[in-house]
């Protein structure tokens, strides 16, 4: 991501004597640069301030969620400032136009666009201040700017004996003129970039300070919890809250727009007082299916639709309807809740200023616009204020949390700190889609011919629109967001609103080199609510297309790694992936007789992921052993960030592999903790080894890329040790005979 | 109803109904923030403190029923002079942490372990951490930072992976 030419690294001082560093965004501000208030206190759209005492204080506009954004944007701007990353102060961004994330125009953290989006403008930053310090320098020292050195946080003059601290010359600094080309450091000089690995965020994490949102905390605040309907679409229809407002504690219970909320002065006062509710629902409209019925119905969607051409390449229709054979197969992936481990929550407060937020959100625009559509108050007046996030992993993109406190604050007269149980965080997801998979292909000799992929499923921003659309356009009236939402859909793929990719991302992109290719998406949307989950596409797209892969090497009767690489050509960096796992995991070499190897590669949010996977079964229980993986992110800032992150996507998509499912009794979800949403544990965590390719090119994508290969690569890894292959998830040890 | 506690080896003493868990009690009449709300059923093990120096779940414990004992909170983990918990340390050290949101339970789970055996084997490390999840997947650094801390790590079966 490059730094538009529209945008401007900006400069300003404070009455205090700091030095402020932002970006303005001329012609399509709402609310201008960095503009400074007198006591240098509230500085929006600013990234840095340097101040008198030495403080450098940087503003991270993108959440932690655990992915590293807190070490590893830090760690850009340290490098171009010459400060030690640890020494820099960081506060988490309010709403604020220059945090938009340039790859949405929405203040979002998601889609793994965090450091390649910010490689750039926070390099800048940085080096726009250092260049401001050290054209001050020069002035008092009277020597040439480009004879100063600088190193942690101290200038030095070319005499060798003299230095100033940067505190010394902040305020001089902030009355230089930004120059207009800011050069950026060469990689061999970077000190910190490449190198720094110590995470900013662990102490915090590991002595309990860190302040997530769970942990808010207000003077005479109150606890919420909602009932909300048990089944999509139901509504209340009747409440009797006699016995719940006898409890004790009880504050009030009321209904909102998505339940039934309880007041009480203690959350355990109030969960015990909602167990006293008496609600009849109105449930004529309610979604009554379950899995196997949506999965029907994609069936039929399927047969009855050819669905929109999605990426074509040759004639695939037309070959295939000539080959002398062709080879079929259909693919399932469940629906999926994210089970963040902190429950979704928010508190919230209405001051004479307005509406305050606190809450683990990923978009705190977008939180600042569910709120407003849910109280009187216009986005101006709201104010988030984004806390630490015990997990995102897109669940914290949409906002529902934040509408039910907004619209229960603005009936007290105190804060109100709403928490969701486990049950209800499990019950009310907005899931990951459930997608149905089919393939036709024909092979010519041990070369494919002809590949025909559909995907039918729903659509994510039908979903999400509903407050994104309106929070593009925050001056909008609230009767419009709705509106919004629709022109938005209507004028998809236009220059208004981008295409929505979720359905068919790591599908289109297939890589591998044939003469037809066919990619199509089917709509169809049960009308379970459904948003962004880790991954995203890829995680059904990778485990589809992974998987049909290694039929048709099968079906070749050629090394699945040795056909992989047969149609990857002119792929060098898919190529560089696959030919390093496979040296990792020694691919070829001799393992436990019990044991099997698995093998995927997938290009994901920029980043290029194989995995080999080597799996058992005993006693009916699959055992993943080993995951081998290797990654080219482009150029690595924090090596072990990257490390964890692909320990982290490969568990992640280990739960889904082994235990992954959510569904319904007659429309009402039959999971609800931990015990029957199974996430994977210590005892199912593989060894692993991870693989950093070096590389030149500008960073991409480590939160989510991880991920896709690794269920692909286990399923084919017990097709190798039972030749029974696994077509749906979660895997079963025998999935009967299937080819 | 008034409840004595020893939270932290501080006296404390609370008001709340005896069936109340514990973790709200730490949480939000004694402002312990760092114990976390998980599952609410003793599924996840986010809540773990130490009663006794034993590892337990105060989601799933009322607090009538701790009254007395010892209880330690991972604010009781670092010491008077700020010195971290040798298993803080080691977390820090193996960069352990991602969201972080487990994690106070994880150490106390860890902590825990290494209080009754000092050199737990590798089956032993995984089967007791097996109780505590993390949806960020942080178990391969988890059961590196305990192997770290173990006693004579070669006899306790060290092995390279």
């Amino acid at each position: 991501m490059k730094l538009s030419r529209r945008e401007f690294i900006k400069a300003g001082g404070t009455g205090s004597g700091a030095l402020v560093i932002g970006l303005t965004l001329p012609g399509c501000s709402r609310s201008g640069g960095p503009r400074i208030t007198e006591d240098g206190s509230w500085t929006p759209n600013a990234w840095l301030v340097l101040d008198g005492s030495g403080d450098v204080t940087f503003t991270l506009d993108r959440v932690e969620m655990g992915q590293g954004t807190y070490t590893g944007l830090t760690t850009l701007v340290a490098e171009e400032l010459d400060v030690h990353p640890e020494s820099v102060r960081i506060i988490f961004a309010p709403v604020g136009d220059a945090y938009a994330n340039p790859e949405y125009i929405l203040q979002v953290t998601g889609g793994s666009t965090s450091l390649a989006t910010s490689w750039e403008r926070l390099r800048k930053a940085g080096a726009g201040a250092r260049a401001l310090l050290v054209k001050a320098a020069a002035e008092v020292w009277q020597v040439e700017p480009g004879d100063i050195r600088t190193d942690e946080g101290a200038l030095y003059h070319p005499d060798g004996t003299q230095t100033m601290a940067y505190s010394d010359v902040v305020e001089l600094a902030a009355r230089q003129r930004m120059p207009d080309e800011i050069p950026l450091k060469l990689p061999e000089n970077f000190r910190y970039i490449g190198r720094h690995d110590k995470r900013l965020d662990a102490y915090a994490k590991v002595t309990g300070r860190a302040v997530y949102g769970l942990d808010v905390e207000r003077p005479d605040m109150v606890y919420a919890v909602v009932s909300r309907p048990p089944r999509v679409g139901a509504k209340v229809d009747a409440v009797d809250d006699s016995a719940a407002l006898a409890q004790k504690g009880v504050v009030d219970v009321f209904t909102i727009e998505r339940g039934v909320a309880v007041v009480a002065d203690s959350y355990w006062h109030a969960r015990k007082a909602q167990e006293k509710l008496r609600i009849e629902w109105d449930e004529r409209d309610a979604f009554r299916g379950d899995h196997e019925s949506i999965f029907q119905d994609y069936r039929k969607a399927a047969d009855d639709s050819r669905g929109d051409t999605e990426r074509s390449n040759g004639n695939a229709r037309s070959v295939l309807r000539r080959a002398d054979r062709v080879f079929t197969a259909e693919y399932e992936a469940p629906f999926l809740a994210h089970a963040t481990m902190e429950p979704q929550n928010c508190t919230a407060e209405v001051t004479a200023r307005g509406l305050e937020i606190w809450a683990p959100t990923q978009a705190p625009d977008i939180a600042r616009i569910a709120a407003a559509r849910v109280t009187a108050f216009s986005p101006g007046d709201i104010e988030v204020h984004t806390t630490f996030l015990g997990g995102g992993f897109g669940r914290r993109l949409t906002q529902e949390y934040v509408e039910e406190a907004a619209a229960i604050a603005e009936k007290l007269d105190r804060p109100v700190k709403l928490i969701w149980s486990r049950e209800e965080d499990i019950r009310h997801d907005m899931y990951r889609p459930g997608m149905l998979h089919r393939f036709q292909a024909s092979l010519n000799g041990e070369g494919i011919e002809a590949w025909d992929h559909q995907i039918t499923g729903p659509l994510i921003f039908d979903y999400f629109a509903r407050n994104a659309a309106a929070t593009q356009y925050p001056w909008v009236p609230r009767f419009l967001y709705d509106t919004m939402a629709r022109v938005g859909r209507l004028t998809e793929g236009t220059f208004l609103t981008p295409k929505d990719h979720s359905a068919i991302e790591g599908a289109v992109e297939v890589p591998y080199g044939a003469p037809n290719i066919l990619v199509r998406h089917t709509q169809a949307d049960a009308g379970v609510p459904i948003s962004y989950w880790r991954a995203v596409g890829h995680s059904h797209n990778g485990f589809a297309v992974e998987t049909f892969m290694d039929e048709l090497a099968h079906e070749a009767g050629v090394d699945p790694v040795e056909f992989r690489l047969r149609h990857l050509t002119d792929k060098p960096r898919h190529r560089a992936v696959l030919e390093k796992v496979a040296e990792a995991a020694d691919w070829k070499g001799s393992m436990n007789e019990d044991h099997a190897r698995g093998v995927a590669v997938h290009w994901s949010f920029g980043s290029y992921v194989a995995q080999i996977v080597e799996a058992s079964i005993e006693n009916q229980r699959i055992l993943v052993h080993r995951v081998s993986c290797a990654i080219d992110c482009g150029q690595i800032v924090n090596p072990d960030i990257v490390r964890m992150q692909m320990e982290s996507g490969i568990n992640f998509g280990l739960s889904a592999a082994l235990h992954g499912r959510i569904d319904w009794d007659e429309g009402r979800v039959r999971q609800s903790n931990f015990h029957d949403y199974r996430l994977l544990q210590q005892d199912e965590s593989p060894a692993m080894d991870i693989v950093l390719v070096d590389s030149e090119e500008d960073p991409s994508g480590v939160g989510e890329p991880g991920l896709p290969p690794v269920i692909p690569a286990l399923g084919n890894a017990l097709f190798a040790l039972t030749g029974k292959r696994q077509r749906s998830t979660p895997f079963v040890a025998d999935p009967g005979e299937t080819s | 109803m008034p409840i004595e506690l020893r939270v932290n080896g501080r006296e404390r003493t609370v008001d709340a109904e005896p069936d109340t868990p514990l973790l709200w009690v730490l949480r939000d009449e004694l402002g312990l923030k760092g114990t976390k709300f998980g599952c609410g059923i003793g599924q996840c093990g986010a809540c773990t403190v130490h009663v006794s120096g034993e590892a337990l779940r105060s989601c799933s414990t009322p607090v009538e029923a701790v009254a007395d004992r010892e209880i330690t909170t991972i604010e009781g983990m670092v010491d008077a002079n700020g010195a971290l918990h040798p298993v803080q340390q080691a977390w820090i050290e193996h960069n352990v942490p991602q969201c972080g949101y487990c994690q106070s339970g994880q150490i106390m789970a860890a902590a825990a372990l290494l209080g009754r055996n000092p050199s737990p084997d590798d089956e032993t490390i995984t089967a007791v951490m097996s109780g505590n999840l993390c949806r960020c997947g942080t178990y391969p650094r988890i059961h590196a930072a305990i192997r770290s801390l173990r006693e004579s790590g070669e006899a306790a079966g060290e092995q390279s992976s």
